[in-house]
């Protein structure tokens, strides 16, 4: 590990994605759009945070999204204030304001030796910096669309959480927690990509704008975990059959609007603002490590929210849900830890 | 050949999108060349490597609806349907031109085809639009009115108050940016205070999305959602097109604040044209021979519209006077 990650000098990473929440759901489905200035502001909370538990150095994923430029004029400011915030340092990168981006960040902070990251995105980007990098702990929050993998939560805790794993107070197992995935492989390995809550499949045969809005398009959905108050497509499971993230296994749904298949059809909030009918032709358990085939002979396999993968007949797409895959800050457990231990505490008197 | 289309287009319209986008960069890189040798008065900024933004939005319109360009405006004249070859004879300065070639690349309009014209001043068309947006609107047709504006232009006052208006009389128009990544030679990080279009809709209540402008299927779907949002009544939004040019802010640009090798990757790997055909070729929706063909009735029609225009007569003294007042 080089010295960026060491104790004694504690390094986190910080992805932060200017362009999570800006597809067209906000045209078909009202979603909102989180603004850059709220971005910096929860980016200056986080890093404020962090550095009072004493993380010294961070890196950061620069951008041309204005993430970047404007944080740099908010901590110019902040100096005049004489507020103090760790060391902040941009990856020497050229950003192409694509998920290449967070792809090459991921890779070069982990390579740093950086203790955790701090990713702002949505599902979609979660996703980007566990593909490259899942031996890194991530923490996440909420700028995203759908955003049922990042936790919503006030940043200042986030950064207080990371801060304490990141400067040693607090042990891996104390700190962190392992997460399901789903990969994905066309043709045997041939192509590979993986989905941290839903793989979708559409009979959509081109990429276009990305995002999933119409129902009737799709064929099938397969979930890590389903949250009933989850936003999205996993919403569908969250509100059939309920499956915890710490739980074992995920589910796999076939859909269809076919009477004489459909065996319910349900009602969910597969966008912000978007309830729509489901028909359901049937639904079970995915245990790990056991292949699931799609049976759509051509169409697109959407990740977390995105169409992704093209596939034609004559390509077998295989999805595979992975146990204990990678590992996230528990922030709740933390502060728990951090609470009834009195790490926090700077001062008590004996009772 | 597969026996299905997975586009969201016939083979047909693909066909008619890839002429349109190969007349314009057809279109273009003959003026650039001609250009450099002293063949053409005034000046042009060439639009060549943003075509998907122009014909993928477009493509969604009629005659009735009207758009309103920029200094930049070639490709969106000719996705709008305004004849080649009067358009080239206006850039050339002669008679028979759109403006009988007493406008030049700036001012190049065709009002039947609702092409409300290029303009030499940034962010000018935003207000002229929402007027456009408001007979529109009384007209009760479902017709729309699309302004694009570059990202520079973005930060005038004229872009800023037409927003609010479009916001508060619940306009059906449609504000593209398309952000070719300088304004003129100005990185966007110095000039603009919150470096996001989408935020500034955000500001005056509109809705706004970004998406890849350099794909053309991307911007065709994202386009038919909020053209079809105006025509519905659901009032203004904003487009943002990321995307890349080809040549130099203005024929004669040096281009010396782009890093090395960055036009190289830009014509190799951001190439519409070439992510189009990519699509449409691996899909066997349409086949190579199809696509040359294509490329080569094109290339007959600009130098075909060339020749005319160096044919055609320049304008003379008496024509000074004349158009100068409109009667409607």
């Amino acid at each position: 590990m080089s010295e960026a990650g060491s104790s004694c000098t504690p390094c986190i990473g910080v992805i932060a994605n200017p362009v999570s929440a800006r597809d067209i759901r906000r045209i078909v489905a009202n979603a909102g759009n989180l603004q850059i200035t709220d971005r910096v502001s929860m980016l200056l909370r986080v890093l404020g945070a962090a550095g009072s538990m004493g993380v010294k150095k961070v890196l950061m994923m620069p951008d041309s999204g204005g993430v970047s430029a404007m944080l740099l004029r908010s901590l110019q400011r902040e100096l005049q204030l004489q507020h103090n915030f760790p060391q902040i340092e941009f990856l020497d990168m050229s950003p192409t304001t694509t998920v290449n981006d967070t792809f090459l960040a991921a890779r070069m902070m982990r390579d740093a030796g950086v203790k955790a990251i701090i990713v702002l995105g949505g599902d979609g980007t979660h996703r980007a910096v566990v593909r490259e990098c899942r031996d890194v702990p991530i923490a996440g929050m909420s700028t995203g669309t759908n955003n049922a993998f990042p936790d919503m939560r006030e940043p200042t805790i986030t950064g207080i959480a990371v801060g304490l794993y990141a400067s040693g107070k607090l042990s891996p197992a104390q700190a962190l927690v392992q997460n399901k995935l789903i990969e994905v492989s066309i043709n045997e390995g041939e192509r590979r990509d993986i989905a941290l809550v839903d793989a979708v499949i559409s009979t959509d045969r081109f990429i276009g704008a990305r995002a999933l809005w119409k129902m009737e398009n799709l064929a099938a959905v397969y979930l890590t975990f389903a949250d009933p108050q989850a936003i999205g497509l996993s919403a569908i499971g969250g509100l059939l059959q309920p499956v915890g993230r710490r739980e074992p296994g995920g589910l796999a749904i076939t859909l269809s609007d076919d009477p004489l298949l459909c065996r319910v059809q349900l009602l969910a909030p597969i966008a912000p603002g978007m309830v729509r009918t489901v028909g359901i032709a049937h639904w079970e358990a995915m245990p790990a490590n056991q292949p699931f085939t799609v049976a759509l002979g051509a169409g697109v396999v959407a990740l977390d929210g995105e169409r992704e993968m093209t596939f034609d007949s004559g390509d077998r797409v295989q999805l595979t849900l992975v146990e204990k895959a990678f590992p996230t800050v528990d922030v709740a457990a933390c502060m728990q830890f951090a609470a009834c231990n009195g790490l926090l505490r700077l001062s008590s008197q004996p009772t | 050949m597969a026996a299905s289309n997975p586009f969201p287009l016939s083979k047909e319209a693909l066909l008619t999108c890839y002429r349109t986008m190969r007349t314009i960069r057809e279109f273009e890189d003959r003026l650039h060349v001609d250009f450099s040798r002293g063949d053409i008065p005034g000046f042009v900024h060439l639009y060549a490597g943003e075509e998907a933004s122009a014909v993928g939005i477009l493509t969604h319109l009629g005659d009735g609806d009207r758009i309103a360009s920029t200094h930049r405006g070639h490709g969106h004249c000719i996705a709008k349907g305004v004849d080649v070859v009067e358009m080239m004879k206006e850039i050339y300065g002669k008679k028979g031109g759109c403006g009988n070639g007493k406008g030049g690349s700036m001012h190049i309009a065709d009002l039947s085809k609702g092409m409300m014209g290029a303009n030499g001043i940034l962010g000018a068309g935003a207000p002229l639009i929402c007027g456009a947006a408001l007979a529109a609107k009384f007209r009760k047709k479902n017709e729309v009115g699309i302004c694009f504006v570059g990202d520079g232009a973005s930060n005038q006052g004229t872009f800023l108050e037409s927003l609010n208006l479009a916001a508060v009389w619940n306009l059906p128009v449609i504000f593209v940016v398309e952000n070719n990544g300088y304004a003129e030679s100005t990185s966007r990080d110095y000039a603009t205070a919150v470096n996001s279009y989408v935020d500034r809709a955000s500001g005056f209540g509109i809705p706004g999305i970004t998406v890849d402008g350099t794909d053309f299927l991307a911007v065709y779907e994202a386009a038919g959602e909020v053209i079809k949002r105006a025509r519905e009544g659901g009032g203004p939004s904003l487009l943002e097109c990321k995307m890349v040019r080809f040549h130099g802010h203005f024929e004669g640009d040096a281009q010396t604040y782009r890093a090395p090798g960055e036009l190289e990757d830009v014509r190799i790997n951001h190439d519409c044209l070439k992510i189009f055909s990519a699509h449409v070729l691996s899909a066997g929706v349409i086949s190579s021979d199809e696509l040359a063909a294509i490329d080569k009735s094109v290339l007959a029609l600009i130098e075909d519209s060339v020749q005319q225009a160096k044919a055609a007569p320049l304008p003379t003294l008496a024509d000074l006077t004349t158009d100068v007042y409109v009667n409607y």
